[in-house]
């Protein structure tokens, strides 16, 4: 009977350790993207002109343990979890030409999305009125066209009405370092290495069903 | 995408290209040249996308269409339709891995097509474009929408509903470059007040087509029936009024038409020879006239101002000044043509951008771009855009969200053309010109015939 209580415990017990993330995300405050009023923004630089790509489409969420609060919040390390996309496509600058040749160096085809995993989150210092933003260092994983970097940004937090967060930050990254060769139109222009990725994303409360 | 695509006089080619000869001749006419924009080549090169395309209608027309798709890298021809065999068996050559199909609802149930081109006989476009429409598929439908403004509105509604859709109307010379350089050259005041405008389309043909078979040659000259056909104004001249019309930037308040049949007394009802006289706010007349009877000076379109005439034919374009303009600056360097006894300054589209990217403009590059190969280009690029943007959207947020996805597209920036507003409203006044011609008299316009509710 020991054993099979033994045996029932060993069979029990990934079903146990499964259903703790599901427990455990009871506690998180989850906010999701919304359809508008995101930008993220491309800037680089090329012998003839600088050029920009922007996308109005960052798909993805923002999670945060419940212990995180908004109204009092604590400086240090913050619980928190976040993912966000962009599909490559939506990335556009004023020249079809230009956009056509970036999504063949940026190998669109094979990786469709450009994303952000969040990997740590620390608050520097809490907002001295209810409208400051929250102002966060972060460390975070950035992968594009096949390859995923580490990236560290601060990034500013905004309330925005009762439900929504803004988050705005920007960071520099080298092309190469994600295996991508600086775009060159032979005998008209070459890019860059250096591009500068900033971003403007609006999330909104989950509602509770 | 690249609508607001600025476009420049080739003031540095000029400098750069004027000769001592050239300089000799600078008496004489300045053509307005556009050289074929370089984007069109890279993107060729590149083949960013391809769009699966079907085409419904093979008359000459449609062939045309046809050939020109095949040009094009970003096209890709799954399907062409004719109700004739002989016409599906003559568009072989320009589509060889294009399926044949008879009734264009195969096309519409085919899940693999995604922009239908529409190049039937006019009057056969509502029910082809709505079900295509319908069917969620892509459509560029011929100008005139349709060969009664009941059917074209039915046509643009259905467009307007589209959302997700890219719609366009054939009106090709909306995503001509030379055109679009030329708009914004007259909206800089250049030409001074406008005081008139005249478009001509001559022309020696009978219009007629014929076939062994009875009921063959009744559907292949559906132009000479006033109940299939828009006439001379509505088949032809509604290019070369909207072009005038988007240059004056205003719509008519009356027409009034003249038709007489003079060469070809052949059974048919449609007159071969007319004039149609808009009258525009402030004054200003546009005289649409053409005939199948006379060919002399073939066709082109003429806008005058109070400093200068703008003289448009075919891809080029030239501007004739008046003695007491003021001095732009450039044009005293600009390629001139003789005109009888006036003098052409040619205005030329993208020409300084094409100098910063090595390329050669005016003569020495002839223009292989077509006002239809520049529509069909923008249509394809716009479908890829359109398509793109809702399938990422889908992908990222909920597809069902219609007024998040509608604001979404609507900030996307896509190539000019003509879309089912610029379509219905050129539809309104060449058919109603057709009215005025074949009534001979005067028709005003109202404004909630422009207005799509």
């Amino acid at each position: 009977m020991k054993t099979n209580l033994f045996l029932l415990a060993g069979k029990l017990a990934p079903l146990v350790l499964l259903t703790l993330p599901l427990c455990a995300a009871e506690n998180w405050v989850r906010y999701d993207a919304l359809p508008a009023g995101s930008k993220a923004k491309v800037d680089g630089t090329s012998t003839i002109h600088d050029w920009t790509v922007e996308s109005r489409l960052i798909a993805g969420h923002v999670e945060f343990d419940s212990g995180f609060n908004l109204d009092q919040p604590a400086p240090g390390k913050v619980n928190a979890h976040c993912v966000v996309t962009i599909p490559v496509r939506q990335l556009k600058s004023d020249s079809t030409k230009m956009d056509t040749v970036m999504y063949e160096h940026i190998k669109q085809k094979d990786y469709p999305r450009i994303e952000y995993r969040l990997t740590e989150m620390t608050l520097k210092e809490a907002p001295k009125t209810p409208d400051a933003p929250f102002l966060f260092d972060t460390k975070g994983e950035l992968a594009v066209a096949g390859v995923t970097n580490k990236v560290q940004m601060p990034v500013a937090m905004t309330r925005v009405g009762k439900d929504k967060l803004k988050f705005t930050g920007s960071t520099s990254v080298k092309m190469t370092t994600f295996g991508i060769q600086p775009p060159t139109l032979v005998g008209i222009l070459s890019t860059g290495d250096d591009v500068k990725i900033s971003f403007e994303w609006l999330a909104a409360k989950k509602e509770e069903k | 995408m690249n609508n607001t695509e600025s476009v420049e006089l080739n003031r540095r080619e000029f400098l750069k290209g004027s000769s001592f000869a050239t300089l000799m001749t600078m008496l004489g006419g300045v053509e307005l040249i556009t050289p074929t924009p370089a984007r069109a080549v890279d993107l060729e090169t590149l083949v960013p996308f391809q769009v699966k395309c079907a085409v419904v209608g093979l008359g000459a027309w449609g062939r045309e269409i046809l050939a020109t798709l095949s040009r094009l890298k970003t096209a890709q021809l799954v399907a062409v339709c004719d109700t004739y065999p002989v016409s599906l068996k003559r568009a072989a050559s320009s589509a060889p891995k294009a399926q044949g199909v008879e009734d264009y609802r195969k096309i519409l149930d085919d899940k693999e097509v995604r922009a239908v081109i529409v190049g039937t006989p006019t009057h056969k476009h509502r029910e082809i474009v709505i079900a295509a429409l319908q069917a969620g598929k892509h459509v560029y439908c011929e100008a005139p929408l349709a060969h009664t403004i009941e059917d074209a509105r039915a046509i643009a509604l259905a467009a307007k509903a589209a959302r997700k859709q890219v719609f366009q109307a054939g009106l090709q010379t909306r995503s001509n470059a030379q055109r679009r350089f030329l708009l914004d050259f007259i909206r800089t005041g250049a030409t001074g007040k406008t005081v008139k405008a005249h478009a001509q389309w001559h022309k020696k043909q009978s219009w007629r087509a014929t076939s062994a078979s009875a009921d063959r040659e009744k559907e292949l000259n559906w132009r000479l029936n006033r109940e299939t056909s828009g006439g001379l104004v509505g088949e032809i001249g509604i290019h070369q009024i909207d072009t005038l019309a988007w240059f004056l930037n205003v719509r008519p308040v009356s027409v009034t038409g003249f038709g007489s049949l003079v060469q070809w007394r052949d059974g048919r009802d449609v007159p071969d020879t007319v004039e149609a006289v808009f009258e525009f706010p402030e004054g200003v007349r546009l005289t649409c006239e053409g005939t199948l009877a006379n060919s002399f000076d073939a066709d082109y379109e003429l806008l005058y101002g109070t400093d200068a005439a703008i003289m448009t034919r075919g891809n080029k374009a030239w501007l004739f000044k008046e003695v007491d303009s003021p001095l732009l600056g450039w044009e005293v360097y600009a390629q001139k043509d003789q005109f009888y006894k006036e003098t052409g300054i040619a205005l030329v589209a993208n020409a300084t951008k094409s100098t910063q990217q090595g390329e050669k403009s005016g003569d020495d590059v002839p223009f292989s771009s077509t006002s239809l190969r520049s529509a069909l280009e923008s249509f394809l690029i716009n479908v890829n855009e359109i398509g793109s943007a809702v399938e990422d959207f889908g992908a990222s947020f909920d597809p069902n969200d219609k007024a998040a996805l509608e604001k979404y597209l609507a900030g996307i920036k896509l190539q000019p053309r003509a879309g089912y507003q610029e379509g219905y409203e050129a539809a309104v006044m060449a058919l109603k010109a057709n009215e005025a011609i074949l009534k001979g008299e005067k028709v005003a316009f109202k404004k909630e015939w422009f207005e799509l509710a």
